[in-house]
């Protein structure tokens, strides 16, 4: 590493001559030994996975969720350090308390990554502080009804507003992923953490960008991504965490919740079937290091 | 004139005479809500074997005005918890935002055991308390309606001062003086809570909200009621009284002896 | 300080003691409908300091945002504090959102500084606006901060007089004609009956096509000027 030895490596808010924060690039480096995290956009909702490698024999199987909700309709997983990702859950659900504080409302999923995005690059420009040492992504369904203000009472006119625009759609699913650096980028697909690469690759080869994928087809996606990207050599076991969120007639109606036990086992199965299938090729694209 | 900065935004005190200091002290004693502005009228609520009948008429009065008349003052917190707001509006509006984010954190934590009525009024009652004691009281009389940890039927109320109740039936405002009597020639104790039945409940219940619109002044003839049991909270929010008793004032001539 | 008014059984009595000696006050006639295309706001032009009229031509009809107006009702001073305040957070809100802010959010922060300051505020407001998502859409927030959402909604001291006259001729989905009627027979039955309004009748019309004012004078029996 060009770094070491230099001496711009040892203080946050140093830049280096060539114009680099090395604080920063460790950071990214503590996120490529997490378990893999990833997001799909999917046209009626979001799907969140997680490749939860297990520690110990000791920890209980099921428990320690590391998907965050924030308030009811946002999902947040990350890869690297857990305490600074359990940390930056805190700090989202603070943000979007405090913006349900000013304006009894639900923070738009753009809105809330925009200020986690801001908060975590504060943390790049102090020598008192180290930056995240977690990719974090944020995945919203954002209401397309209209909301009343919270504790509003009365409903207006019986036949509703007068002079709505038809036409325009509002709403729907949103999926940013927020790096150490701060830099955020709103996406149909992210993946993070150690099988990134294999999970980036298998995403593109999904389409997402033309929307027709389904929520249901993307938790299915998301589980046997994670199954690919997994490296049995050097990680004995994992456990897979999904969560979705839906349109408000699908079936979460707008929160974030865990994938249910039977679809999240049939979801497992077909990731494991995929699997066995191509197992032969497994061997020879010796995976990514 | 005084063209004095000290004198800048003060009324002329040759018009209006000297100005009073005293609006300016921050010194003396804060003082907070004095009354009610915004009020709903009373609470009334029932147990039966299975669970609580629980209803609040739709109206918002400004003193004596009638002034909003869609106001609906049962709120469901969960599929086993109503509350039911008497009293301020504004002060119903905060609670229900304050409840708002309780369901919210509590969703965080992703325990199999939802709060339940019990503990929603002992977190309710805590609230009142604290900004009793901070001498801002929260203008409300609460009942909170539903089941406890065992499924019990559980109905508790909890009011501006922090004061708590539980019982059969329960009553607040004016429902205390005109309901509550009613309510207990069916519920006189806790055992007899398990001879009524379901529709008996909502049956004697709405026939209280009918004697509450004959005598309260400050209430109206649409209603919201919710029944809280096992089987989850059903509300209804746009009743209309039924069955109201007014033809005998035909029969009604002069005040004593007139009968023409 | 003293408390804001005080409710008897026969209404509100403002305590004029609160009001800083010879402070302003808009013993005011206020009102904003919902019509088939958006919302209309209306407004009498009384400013009075006890039975003195401070300003006969006074603008109660305020801009929060591009299509979020507020008619003001109360202490001058107070009222003109709060609006600047929601006017300041739209503008944030605009501009760090990308998006211009809805209705609700408007009534949401108006709500706010009127519920955590009622102590000290004397204020009523009726916020109307218009956005393409939601339409017009009319919030109440009379003197405790409560936020009510309402079909029509009036206010201030002269709205007493007129509650029977808008309950008879209201009607839902109105023209923009009928709706600048509806509100201009209201506005005229309170300045009538009511000493605390008068001079002339503003309104400000919210539809897709942005605000426009309406202007209407007694000495032309408030048949114009009309359009500005």
């Amino acid at each position: 590493m060009t770094s070491i030895g230099t001496g711009y490596d040892l203080s946050n808010s140093v830049f280096s001559p060539d114009g680099r924060n090395f604080q920063v690039e460790y950071a990214v480096k503590a996120v490529e030994n997490g378990g893999t995290a990833v997001g799909i956009k999917c046209k009626d909702g979001v799907v969140l996975a997680l490749e939860k490698l297990v520690t110990s024999k000791l920890l209980k199987p099921g428990a320690n969720k590391r998907i965050a909700t924030v308030d009811r309709n946002i999902g947040i997983v990350s890869s690297g350090l857990l305490p600074d990702g359990r940390h930056f859950v805190s700090r989202a659900r603070d943000e979007a308390s405090q913006w349900r504080g000013l304006y009894k409302a639900p923070i738009p999923t753009s809105s809330l990554a925009d200020r986690m995005g801001s908060y975590a690059q504060a943390y790049t420009l102090y020598s008192s502080v180290r930056p995240f040492g977690v990719t974090a992504i944020i995945a919203g369904w954002d209401s397309e009804a209209e909301l009343p203000v919270d504790g509003q009472v009365g409903s207006g006119p019986g036949v509703g507003s007068g002079g709505k625009k038809g036409g325009s759609k509002y709403g729907g699913p949103h999926l940013y992923m927020i790096e150490p650096s701060g830099l955020y980028w709103g996406y149909y697909g992210a993946a993070t953490g150690k099988g990134r690469q294999i999970a980036k690759s298998e995403l593109e080869k999904l389409n997402l960008s033309e929307g027709n994928l389904s929520l249901e087809e993307g938790v299915k996606e998301a589980a046997r991504i994670i199954y690919v990207a997994h490296d049995d050599n050097k990680d004995k076991e994992f456990e897979l965490e999904l969560t979705w969120i839906s349109s408000l007639n699908g079936p979460t109606k707008g929160r974030h919740e865990e994938v249910p036990k039977e679809l999240k086992e049939e979801a497992e199965r077909l990731a494991k079937k995929s699997l066995e299938g191509d197992d032969d090729d497994e061997d020879e694209d010796k995976m990514e290091e | 004139m005084n063209h004095l900065p000290q004198a800048w935004g003060r009324p002329r005190d040759d018009v209006y005479g000297a100005y009073d200091h005293s609006h300016f002290q921050t010194a003396g004693p804060i003082q907070h809500t004095q009354s009610p502005i915004v009020t709903g009228t009373s609470v009334i609520a029932a147990k039966f074997k299975d669970g609580v009948v629980i209803a609040a008429d739709n109206l918002a009065s400004y003193g004596s005005l009638a002034r909003f008349t869609d106001v609906k003052r049962l709120r469901k917190f969960n599929d086993q918890v109503v509350v039911g707001f008497g009293g301020d509006v504004s002060d119903m509006q905060y609670l229900d935002r304050l409840l708002n984010s309780l369901d919210v954190r509590e969703n965080y934590s992703s325990s199999d055991t939802p709060m339940n009525a019990k503990n929603l009024h002992t977190y309710l009652a805590k609230v009142m308390y604290k900004r009793r004691s901070d001498f801002n009281p929260l203008w409300n009389h609460l009942l909170i309606a539903g089941l406890d940890a065992d499924e019990k039927p559980f109905l508790a109320s909890a009011d501006l001062l922090g004061t708590t109740f539980t019982s059969p039936t329960l009553a607040t405002g004016f429902g205390a003086h005109l309901a509550q009597p009613i309510l207990r020639r069916s519920l006189p104790d806790e055992s007899s809570v398990q001879n009524v039945t379901k529709e008996e409940a909502v049956e004697l219940v709405k026939e209280c909200m009918k004697v509450l619109f004959y005598r309260d002044a400050r209430s109206m003839d649409k209603y919201s009621i919710a029944v809280i049991s096992k089987g989850g909270v059903e509300l209804r929010e746009d009743e209309k009284l039924e069955n109201q008793s007014w033809a005998f004032a035909e029969r009604i001539r002069g005040y004593g002896t007139q009968t023409v | 300080m003293q408390a804001t008014g005080m409710l008897g059984e026969d209404g509100i009595h403002v305590d004029m003691n609160h009001l800083k000696k010879g402070e302003v006050n808009l013993g005011t006639s206020i009102m904003a409908i919902n019509f088939k295309d958006g919302v209309i706001l209306g407004a009498d032009s009384r400013t009075t300091t006890g039975a003195y009229i401070a300003n006969r031509v006074t603008d109660k009809l305020t801009q929060v945002h591009d299509t979020i107006w507020c008619c003001r009702s109360g202490s001058a001073a107070d009222t003109q504090a709060v609006a600047d305040i929601v006017q300041y957070h739209l503008g944030m809100y605009g501009i760090t959102n990308n998006e211009p802010p809805s209705t609700q959010t408007a009534a949401a922060i108006f709500q706010e500084l009127c519920y955590s300051n009622k102590d000290q505020l004397s204020a009523g407001m009726i916020i109307a606006g218009y956005d393409h998502r939601h339409g017009g859409q009319v919030y109440s927030i009379p003197l405790g901060g409560s936020l009510h959402k309402q079909a029509y909604a009036i206010g201030g001291s002269g709205s007493t007089y007129i509650y029977g006259y808008c309950d008879s001729y209201w009607q839902e989905n109105m023209s923009e004609a009928e709706g600048i009627q509806f509100v201009k027979g209201a506005l005229q039955e309170a300045i009538k009956w009511d000493g605390s309004s008068g001079g002339v009748i503003r309104m400000v019309v919210l539809t897709a096509s942005g605000a426009q004012r309406h202007l209407y004078l007694p000495d032309q029996a408030y048949k114009g000027p009309g359009k500005q």
